[in-house]
C-alpha cells in the first residue's frame, strides 16, 4: 500500500539531462537543421537525441514515479527500470551511430541499426510491461491516468514505426508493406512521438500535478473527458488510419487533416481547462514551478496558433522546423525543466528526511530550494526558445545558434539548481542532519519502506 | 477552576520557524494548581488538546485578530476527551475509540498534510485514533505509518473530494516531551 521512492528515477533524470545539455551543444556549434536539410542524417541525430534522449527519458523517470500516485498503486517492478535504461541508453548510442554512419562521420559496419531496433524495442516495451501492468491492476482508471495509457500505446506505435525505418535501411528488409512504411510513414513517426507519446501523457499528467500544487480543484467533469476522447480520436486517425492510408497507397492528407481538426479541438478544450486550474485555484502566490509551466503552456498554445497561420498561408511543410523545436523545447522541454525543478526537490525531502518527519524539526521542500536565484535563468530559457523559433520562421541560421547558446548557459545553470537541490546544498540554514534523515545519493534512491 | 492564567505568546517562535512544544510543557509544568494558560498561537494547536488533556487541562479556543489563536487552559476535575467524531467509520475500525485528535488538512499544499499528520501522531500514545482529512489519498504517507507501526483506514467521503482517514497510534508509542 501507498507509493515508495522509484530507485532509479534520479538516474533517468541525469541521463535525460545530459542528453539535453549535449543536444543544445550541438545546434549551438551549427549541427544539423537548419544548417543541414531537415531529413539530413544530422538532423535526425539531433531529434532522437532531445526525443528518446532527454524526453522519453525524462518522461519514463517520471512515470515511474508518478504512475503509481495517479493511480494510488504501487510500481509492478521497482527493479526493471535499470535494465531498461541500459538498454535505452545503449539503444540510443547505437541509433546516433547508425545516423552519423549515414552521414558518412564514421564507418563501423552494418550493425548499428538492427542493433538500435533491437535494443531500443527492448527498453521501451520493458517499461510498457512495467508501467502496463502496473496500469491494468488499477482499472478502472482515473483520467490523468487514462492519458497515461493512451500515451504508452502512442509510445509503442512510434517505436514500432522507428524499428520498421532501422531495419530498412540496414537493408535485409524487403516486404512491400514495410518499404512502403518507411517511405511515407515520417510524419506518423513524429506525430505519435511527440503528440501522442510526450504530448499526450504531460497533458494528462499536468492535470493532476497543476491541481496538486497550486490546491486547484481536481478536473474529472466533461470537458477533460472531451479532450481525452477527441485527443485519443485524433491519434487513433493519424496513427492507424495513416498507417492504413499508406499500406492502401493513397495519400495520408486526409488521416491527417481529420487528426489536426481532432487534436485541435482537444487542445482548444484542454486550454480552457488549465485556463480554469490557474484562476481556481486556491494557494494565490504560485511557486516557481506552476509559473514556469504557464510559460510552457504558452508555448504550447503558441505552436498550435503557429500551426494553424502556416496551414492557413500554406507555408506548414517550409516551416515545420520551426513549429517542431517550438514544441520540443518551448512546450514539452519548458514544462519538464519547470516541474523537475519540483520534482528533484520533493523527492529529496522525502527521502532524506521522510524517516524523521514529525519526530524532530525538519526544512521544508521549498527551503532546498532557492526560487530566486532560479527564476531568471528560467526566463532566459524561455525567451532564447522563442528567440530561436523565431530564428527558424526568418531562416537566420546564426541567429539561431545565437539563441542556442543562450540556451545552453540557461538549462547549464538550471541543471546546477538540480544539482544542488539533490546535495541539499541550498538549505538556508546550516543545520546538520537530523538522526535518522540520511543524505540521498545523487543517483539512486533508496525506497522509503520497510 | 483557576481565576488566573499565565500568558504565553508562542507566535515569534512559530514565525521565526522554531518548535514552542518544548516551552509550552515548561510553561505548563511551573503552573501553580490554582493557575490555567493563556496561549497565543499563530495556528489553532490541535495537538496540544491532547497532549494537556491527559494532564487535566480543559481548552476554550478561539480564534483573534489576525487568523492568530488565543487558548484557554483550565484544570479540569477529570482529564479531558478530545473532540469526538460524528463520521461512521469503516467497518474493520469498530473496535476503535473515538478520534482523539481530528485534523482538517483539505486546504493544505502537499506534503504539509503529510508533516501534521506525522507530527500529531508523535505527540499521541498507543492505541489513539487520528483522524485528519485531506482533499487526496495520501501515497506518500502510508510506507512512513507503515514503517512507523501505525495502524490505518481510509477511503473517499461520498462527496467523492474530501477522503478521510483514520490512523491507530502502534504499540509501545509514548509521547514525545
Amino acid at each position: 500500500m501507498g507509493v515508495t521512492l522509484s530507485r532509479w528515477t534520479m538516474s533517468y533524470f541525469a541521463a535525460a539531462l545530459l542528453s539535453l545539455i549535449l543536444g543544445e551543444c550541438l545546434m549551438t556549434a551549427g549541427y544539423g537543421f537548419p544548417s543541414a536539410p531537415i531529413r539530413a542524417p544530422q538532423t535526425l541525430v539531433l531529434v532522437h537525441l532531445i526525443a528518446i534522449g532527454w524526453l522519453s527519458l525524462l518522461l519514463c523517470g517520471a512515470l515511474f514515479q508518478f504512475v503509481p500516485v495517479l493511480i494510488a498503486r504501487p510500481l509492478h517492478s521497482n527493479s526493471l527500470p535499470l535494465p531498461t535504461l541500459v538498454l535505452l541508453v545503449a539503444g540510443l548510442a547505437a541509433l546516433l551511430s547508425g545516423f552519423l554512419q549515414l552521414s558518412g562521420t564514421i564507418d563501423v559496419g552494418a550493425w548499428p541499426f538492427p542493433l538500435a531496433a533491437g535494443l531500443l524495442a527492448s527498453g521501451f516495451a520493458l517499461a510498457l510491461y512495467n508501467l502496463g501492468r502496473t496500469l491494468w491492476q488499477a482499472r478502472p482508471l482515473p483520467l490523468p491516468a487514462r492519458f497515461v495509457a493512451v500515451a504508452l500505446l502512442c509510445l509503442a506505435a512510434t517505436v514500432a514505426l522507428g524499428a520498421t525505418f532501422s531495419l530498412v535501411f540496414a537493408g535485409p528488409v524487403h516486404s512491400e508493406a514495410l518499404l512502403a512504411i518507411t517511405a511515407g510513414g515520417l510524419p506518423l513517426h513524429v506525430l505519435a512521438g511527440l503528440g501522442g507519446w510526450l504530448t499526450f501523457a504531460a497533458m494528462g499528467v499536468s492535470y493532476r500535478l497543476l491541481a496538486m500544487f497550486m490546491l486547484a480543484p481536481e478536473l474529472e467533469g466533461a470537458r477533460p473527458r472531451a479532450v481525452f476522447w477527441l485527443g485519443t480520436g485524433a491519434l487513433a486517425v493519424v496513427i492507424l488510419g495513416g498507417v492504413a492510408q499508406i499500406l492502401r497507397d493513397v495519400t495520408i492528407l486526409p488521416a491527417l487533416c481529420v487528426g489536426a481538426l481532432l487534436g485541435f479541438a482537444a487542445l482548444a478544450l484542454y486550454g480552457a481547462d488549465i485556463f480554469y486550474l490557474y484562476r481556481a485555484r486556491k494557494r494565490r502566490i504560485i511557486e516557481l514551478n506552476s509559473q514556469m509551466a504557464a510559460l510552457a503552456l504558452i508555448s504550447l498554445a503558441a505552436a498550435v496558433a503557429l500551426i494553424v497561420v502556416l496551414i492557413a498561408t500554406n507555408r506548414l511543410s517550409d516551416q515545420i522546423g520551426a513549429v517542431v523545436f517550438l514544441a520540443a523545447f518551448g512546450w514539452l522541454t519548458g514544462l519538464g525543466l519547470a516541474k523537475l525543478y519540483k520534482i528533484v526537490a520533493f523527492l529529496t525531502w522525502l527521502e532524506c528526511y521522510g524517516p524523521v518527519l514529525g519526530k524532530t524539526a525538519t526544512p521544508r521542500v521549498q527551503d532546498l530550494v532557492i526560487e530566486g536565484r532560479a527564476r531568471p535563468w528560467f526566463l532566459l530559457y524561455f525567451l532564447s526558445v522563442w528567440g530561436a523559433t523565431a530564428a527558424l520562421l526568418f531562416a537566420h541560421a546564426t541567429a539561431f545558434r545565437m539563441a542556442n547558446g543562450v540556451m545552453l548557459v540557461a538549462t547549464l545553470a538550471i541543471a546546477v539548481q538540480l544539482l544542488r537541490t539533490r546535495l541539499l546544498s541550498d538549505l538556508t540554514a546550516e543545520v546538520p542532519l537530523p538522526d535518522g534523515a540520511h543524505r540521498p545519493h545523487l543517483l539512486v534512491s533508496l525506497p522509503n519502506s520497510t | 477552576m483557576p481565576q488566573t492564567f499565565v500568558d504565553l505568546d508562542v507566535r515569534p517562535i512559530l514565525r521565526g520557524g522554531g518548535e514552542p512544544f518544548e516551552k509550552i510543557m515548561q510553561t505548563v509544568d511551573a503552573l501553580a494548581p490554582d493557575e490555567g494558560l493563556r496561549l497565543y498561537a499563530t495556528f489553532k494547536p490541535v495537538p496540544l488538546f491532547q497532549v494537556l488533556g491527559r494532564k487535566g487541562f480543559a481548552h476554550e479556543a478561539r480564534e483573534i485578530e489576525g487568523g492568530d489563536w488565543e487558548v484557554l487552559f483550565r484544570r479540569a476535575e477529570a482529564p479531558v476527551e478530545g473532540e469526538a467524531s460524528a463520521a461512521a467509520e469503516a467497518p474493520d475500525t469498530d473496535d476503535w475509540p473515538e478520534p482523539a485528535q481530528q485534523m482538517d488538512n483539505r486546504d493544505l499544499e502537499p506534503p504539509e498534510p503529510m508533516v501534521r499528520i506525522l507530527a500529531a501522531l508523535e505527540t499521541m500514545e498507543s492505541g489513539d485514533v487520528l483522524q485528519a482529512l485531506l482533499c487526496r489519498e495520501p501515497m506518500f504517507l502510508f510506507p512512513e505509518l507503515a514503517k512507523r507501526g501505525h495502524a490505518w483506514q481510509g477511503g473517499f467521503e461520498p462527496d467523492g473530494t474530501t477522503y478521510k482517514i483514520l490512523v491507530r497510534v502502534g504499540e509501545g508509542q509514548k509521547p514525545a516531551a
